[in-house]
């Protein structure tokens, strides 16, 4: 009985602490919602948890996407084409690659299965400084190109797919196939891909919120304020705004913007989390 | 190899194929990308951090013996290393404790939970740290005030201070990636066969005892792989401190990253900066192999688990090719 009672005891209070660390998480949140309701001079002036008006939210949305020159739009475009032409092209690669690995031996495929087991070793920030060299040599940088190519090398991305694809695919349709005479890349788009669609959805998912989040990368890689993502905008907004004088008027864009580039992630998240949590987890259990 | 042809019986040798290219054109152009955005900025790196900054000749070890008696890189160094040591501690501790917790019966709510905890993974590094940020600032937030309001401190109080700051940026990575961490914990504690934990329910253990003696061995080898990821991302720590040194100042070697980027981009010194890097990598990889040693080699002294563990070893020794590059059993995409 009192062991019951001390169990009941550790499940209120584990229960008290789950809600605490919820809160934690979720403050900021709600303080970046209720603070796009508030203008410059409220912002420093109201209860920091208390929201502000509709009509400052207002005119914040219109200030948002006209300040100078409505640069903010193109920002959330450049990060919308990153991230869409980075996780597309890059989930088929991963897959195409994975596909081939995983389903066939060849001369250099042990040598690129080290190449990518390596590449998950070196951390990419490393590689930054020189990939802006090279970069300078080819006439790359500063460029959507420039910014998309080296992301679409996803080591992760080869390893996940090879390990998906080695248990998801049925090797019988394949065989039946290739007797029918159909030739390896038909075999691999038309019965292959469409049977690996889940474990697809889940990098594309990983390396779209990969490339929406990076920030090193295109901060180096990108010199011309028009090509900049989300990240990089706002960060050099938020530095503006820390010199005093005429910006000082900057900070609730940042602060809106800042909700800008995260509420349509946060309204999908928990419906994709399950396939992404599953993809992280690859990692974890068969690598590392 | 032939461990692997079992798993995979789709494999085949080349002259079974209807095109024997096909698999070498399939790899073709992740290879050729491989080389040119991984492999070659690599070498152009090493190269370039032998260069002379002033005459752009090769010059030997004159950077790198720069480097070793460079205050600042190393200062910056420590204090990643001191940053990694308390935060990745905390946050690999909590994130146990949540998915241990989650899992447990006692636990109401466990899908709600586990979707609040994993949010902050789709929200940019940059605008955690904007949000911490003006939330730290006490202009901003009157909860900083309240210690002064109540009498138990003479000033407000102010994370982003000098001495505070560090322990402010660490805040804000535990409150990024707990989450994560704990999601890859909870997603491996539900691949434990349920007949293991109802049996040792059967015989009297207590959820405590389950955790201790059967969730968390089980656990060790992802808990290696999220502790490896968490120390390479300290040593690499930019973001956060980079967007918090648009908000309060902080010294330009705060962190080397933070060191690298001014050196290439400030001061226009690229071949130190290469330097820095090459230094840096080594580091980053010698600091993860070490652990892993560390890890196999406590592992070693626990010949029961040997037989489980001798299943996964090929995918678990990283740096080793050829037989570590094996598709491995029973690794499930579940």
């Amino acid at each position: 009985m009192r062991s019951k009672a001390r169990l009941r005891f550790g499940g209120t209070f584990g229960m008290a602490m789950l809600a605490l660390i919820a809160a934690i998480v979720i403050v900021p949140l709600y303080w970046l919602v209720v603070a796009s309701t508030k203008g410059n001079s409220t912002l420093f002036n109201s209860n920091t948890f208390v929201p502000g008006s509709f009509s400052a939210l207002g005119s914040n949305i219109s200030q948002l996407f006209t300040v100078q020159n409505g640069i903010f739009g193109q920002w959330l475009l450049n990060s919308v084409i990153y991230g869409f032409v980075t996780a597309a092209l890059g989930t088929y690669l991963c897959t195409l690659t994975g596909y081939a690995v995983s389903m066939f031996r060849f001369r250099g495929r042990a040598a690129l299965m080290s190449g990518v087991l390596g590449g998950l070793m070196v951390p990419s920030t490393v590689l930054i400084v020189p990939l802006f060299i090279l970069e300078r040599t080819m006439h790359l940088t500063d460029s959507y190109e420039g910014v998309i190519l080296p992301m679409l090398v996803f080591p992760f991305g080869v390893y996940f797919m090879s390990i998906y694809i080695g248990e998801a695919v049925p090797s019988t349709l394949l065989e039946a196939a290739r007797i029918d005479g159909a030739r390896e890349f038909q075999i691999f788009n038309r019965i292959a891909l469409p049977t690996v669609v889940p474990g697809m959805v889940t990098l594309f998912l990983i390396s779209f919120i990969g490339t929406w989040n990076n920030y090193f990368l295109p901060l180096v890689l990108v010199s011309s304020t028009a090509k900049y993502p989300l990240t990089v905008g706002l960060s050099i907004w938020l530095g503006s705004v820390a010199t005093p004088g005429v910006n000082q008027a900057l900070y609730p864009q940042v602060i809106l913007g800042s909700l800008v580039s995260t509420l349509p992630m946060l309204i999908l998240f928990p419906f994709l989390q399950r396939y992404v949590a599953r993809g992280l987890t690859v990692g974890a259990l068969a690598g590392g | 190899m032939s461990r692997s042809a079992k798993v995979t019986p789709v494999t085949l040798r080349r002259s079974r194929l209807n095109r024997p290219g096909a698999p070498l054109a399939m790899v073709t152009p992740f290879v050729v990308l491989f080389v040119i955005f991984f492999v070659a900025p690599l070498v152009y790196s090493v190269y370039t951090s032998f260069k002379s900054p002033l005459t752009g000749q090769l010059s030997g070890w004159a950077n790198y013996r720069f480097l070793l008696h460079d205050t600042e890189y190393w200062q910056g160094l420590q204090r990643v290393v001191y940053f990694g040591v308390i935060q990745v501690t905390v946050m690999i501790v909590a994130a146990m404790a949540l998915a241990l917790f989650l899992d447990s019966p006692y636990c109401r709510g466990k899908r709600i939970f586990a979707t609040i905890y994993f949010l902050p993974y789709a929200i940019p590094g940059v605008i955690a740290a904007i949000m911490w940020g003006f939330l730290f600032t006490p202009q901003l937030d009157s909860l900083l005030g309240l210690p002064r309001d109540f009498g138990l401190m003479n000033t407000t109080v102010n994370p982003l201070g000098s001495k505070l700051v560090l322990y402010a940026i660490m805040f804000i990575v535990t409150w990024e990636f707990t989450g994560y961490n704990m999601t890859i914990y909870l997603t491996s504690l539900s691949s434990i066969p349920a007949e293991i934990l109802s049996a040792a329910r059967i015989d009297g253990a207590s959820e405590w005892q389950i955790a201790r003696r059967i969730k968390i061995p089980l656990l060790r080898r992802t808990i290696t792989f999220t502790l490896v990821l968490s120390i390479i991302g300290t040593l690499q720590l930019f973001n956060e401190p980079s967007v918090v040194s648009q908000i309060t100042s902080l010294p330009i070697g705060y962190t080397p990253n933070l060191l690298i980027y001014t050196t290439a981009f400030s001061y226009g010194n690229i071949p130190l900066a290469a330097a820095m890097s090459v230094v840096l990598a080594i580091i980053t990889i010698l600091g993860s192999l070490a652990f892993f040693r560390i890890v196999r080699s406590r592992e070693k002294e626990r010949p029961a688990r040997k037989a489980r563990r001798s299943a996964l070893a090929a995918a678990q020794s990283p740096g080793r090719t050829g037989a570590g590059v094996d598709v491995p059993e029973g690794s499930g995409v579940r």
